[in-house]
């Protein structure tokens, strides 16, 4: 499948579309962890899936060691969020939510989990109230999401997705990144769909550009 | 379509039978909604559990993380997971392979799902409870055959001791654990004497016994921080952790004694074994592990020059000896 | 004369969507920033009576356009208009002289309704 790239104006509200649904992800977190999280300029590509390790990579530091969640989405829209957490990602978290120490290995992933689940949540969820704010949608508009799972810990970056195993030839790539200053945390959230979901969202932003 | 309508709430009743755990929280955890399969694996009925404070209720639950985990879903709106990999089960519950399972309580994944008017903000949580048992047991069995796996792909099939992949393995990072946080060990290179003599003399088989029982014999003499590993062929590899060359040079010279003392029987025949040893010791400044294969190797080709069934510590100058070979 | 009045945005469809709310009678005269630097240079040149102001952008973000204001004894208001809805962002422009804080994505009544408490129209 040969897919075109965004044109300027479809990169552009893409990126407030999903800076606004960011957003709700960002004050959400805040909620959870009672502190001020900065929110990253979201930064957006169509990626070949080969293209992928390097790609991430780039986005969070090719030399950083990193835990990563995930968690699919189907419905509406269909696709993997990922969750990388940069270390030491885990303690911070530990801390933030007042555990000293007391976590296990079991109680860190639920942390881990717990952190990823809600980052996913409320940006696939503000996405979607901008989609039927925005767009003549007809039918359901609902998602609905599986369990988040840790998929690697303590691993480059560049080694997450294996795209070899990756049955998509392209992905719509979004990425985020929440950080808490003086906390030594950061998460990012990336957001991949494949081919079919990509021209979806295509024409949501060709509806959401018509309607300005 | 009225005609064909049934004369029931269609979606009341399959709630109430899903084979699936369902039930209602209200900001006071009080219960709401208390489905059959939550019924019949408590052995609490609906009419008795609805209305109740859930932590009235069943005592048992953890409390402060469960509140939290559902204040939370209130909070921010979004649903919540609860997975068996980082907690068992949620209730308690005794799971449906009584027989078969190999576990003794029900796994569970529950899944929390804010309740909602339309925009509105949560009134109530629903909570789905998953019997993750099969799942969970099959994961489980799984660890363990992988397990199994890399047990077997490191023991030599002949002797049950360490196989040359796990010895290469073992060496590389007890060189790396005391180039980083210092101390020593030492390693023993040593093979038995005149070996092919003794498959020629009384065949393969015996061959066989001979390498088998003389791995037994060094074994049973290890701590059991050591490690010994059959390096190829007739020749065995010992590492001693935390254990200078003077050490190892004694207890290579009681393992050799132990092996010529007694002779190995095979068929009612005793075959005389002896064994002949290098042993050196890990130094600072060494660039690799193949430094210390390489200096046992000398000092056993040293033993083997000076008669063998003998122990030689590695010396710079063997190195010449060596090489005039 | 028409109201000068500044949109602050690094999108361009972010910046059209507040066009598009504001009260179609106001007379103003519209001039448009993609980051902090550019919307320094318009209100030093007198383009900002009123600041339509993001907050999430490149190089320079909304908050160091509002430090920078305060040094130049802030001379506009500046309404924030972000998808940065935490409460500590909020209470944080406030403190830094913005007069409201508007959330993303803009509601033409919301916005008409912080004009009007402040006699902007």
């Amino acid at each position: 499948m040969n897919l075109a790239a965004l044109t300027n104006d479809q990169h552009d509200a893409l990126q407030e579309l999903t800076n606004i649904a960011m957003g709700q992800a960002g004050a959400s977190l805040a909620t959870l962890l009672d502190e001020f999280v900065d929110l990253s300029v979201p930064r957006i590509r169509i990626v070949a899936v080969i293209d992928l390790p390097p790609v991430l990579a780039e986005l969070v530091g090719k030399n950083n060691l990193v835990s990563a969640a995930r968690q699919s989405f189907q419905g509406y829209l269909r696709g993997e969020a990922i969750i990388i957490f940069g270390e030491p990602g885990c303690q911070a978290l530990a801390d933030l939510m007042g555990f000293e120490g007391e976590l296990g290995e079991h109680g860190e992933t639920e942390l881990l989990l717990d952190v990823a689940n809600v980052l996913s949540g409320a940006c696939l969820g503000g996405m979607m109230e901008q989609i039927r704010k925005f767009t003549e949608t007809t039918g359901s508009t609902e998602l609905g999401f599986s369990m988040p799972s840790i998929m690697a810990r303590q691993v480059m970056a560049a080694q997450l997705i294996d795209p070899g195993k990756v049955r998509w030839s392209h992905a719509l790539l979004l990425e985020v990144n929440f950080t808490i200053q003086n906390r030594n945390f950061i998460a990012h959230l990336t957001m991949l769909m494949p081919e079919d979901g990509i021209e979806k969202i295509r024409g949501i932003i060709d509806e959401f550009i018509a309607a300005f | 379509m009225s005609d064909s309508a049934p004369s029931f709430n269609l979606a009341e009743t399959v709630v109430k039978w899903v084979d699936v755990g369902i039930f209602v929280l209200n900001k006071n955890f009080e219960v709401q909604l208390w489905n059959n399969f939550m019924a019949h694996h408590s052995g609490r009925l609906t009419e008795d559990v609805v209305g109740k404070n859930l932590f009235e209720a069943f005592p048992d639950l953890p409390k402060p993380w469960f509140t939290k985990k559902v204040n939370t879903v209130f909070l921010l709106n979004n649903f919540a997971f609860i997975s068996w990999e980082n907690r068992p089960y949620l209730f308690r519950f005794a799971h449906n392979r009584p027989i078969t399972g190999g576990a003794d309580h029900m796994y569970q994944n529950c899944m929390l799902l804010p309740l909602k008017a339309e925009q509105g903000k949560p009134e109530a949580v629903c909570v789905m409870v998953f019997d993750a048992t099969d799942t969970a047991i099959a994961q489980n069995l799984l660890k363990q055959a992988l397990e199994t796996i890399s047990e077997i792909s490191n023991r030599d099939g002949l002797t049950g001791i360490y196989n040359r992949r796990y010895l290469e393995n073992r060496l590389s990072s007890e060189f790396d654990r005391t180039r980083r946080y210092g101390g020593t060990f030492s390693m023993i290179l040593f093979d038995l004497d005149f070996f092919k003599k003794v498959n020629d003399t009384y065949g393969h088989l015996a061959g066989d016994k001979v390498l088998v029982e003389i791995a037994a014999r060094v074994r049973d003499k290890l701590r059991s921080s050591d490690v010994i590993g059959r390096y190829g062929g007739e020749e065995f590899v010992l590492i001693l952790p935390e254990t200078p060359l003077d050490g190892a040079r004694q207890f290579a010279e009681r393992l050799r004694e132990a092996v010529a003392l007694e002779p190995v029987i095979f068929d009612d025949t005793p075959i005389r074994v002896t064994i002949s040893m290098g042993v050196t010791e890990h130094h600072a400044g060494m660039p690799g592990y193949a430094t210390l294969t390489h200096q046992s190797d000398i000092a056993l080709y040293a033993s083997k020059a000076a008669g063998r069934n003998c122990v030689t510590c590695y010396a710079p100058e063997l190195e010449k000896l060596a090489a005039a070979k | 004369m028409s109201l000068p009045i500044l949109v602050v945005d690094d999108s361009a469809m972010a910046r059209k969507m507040l066009i598009k709310s504001l009260p179609p009678d106001w007379d103003v005269d519209i001039s448009q920033a993609a980051n902090g630097i550019e919307a320094i240079a318009a209100y030093r040149a007198g383009k900002a009576a009123v600041m339509f102001l993001d907050l999430t952008m490149p190089d320079m973000d909304g908050f160091q356009v509002l430090e920078a204001l305060r040094q130049e004894e802030l001379n506009s208001m500046v309404i924030v208009v972000s998808a940065d809805i935490q409460t500590v962002a909020q209470e944080r422009v406030m403190s830094l002289g913005a007069i409201a804080f508007v959330k993303k994505p803009v509601s033409a009544d919301v916005l008409n309704a912080v004009l009007k408490q402040y006699g902007v129209i």
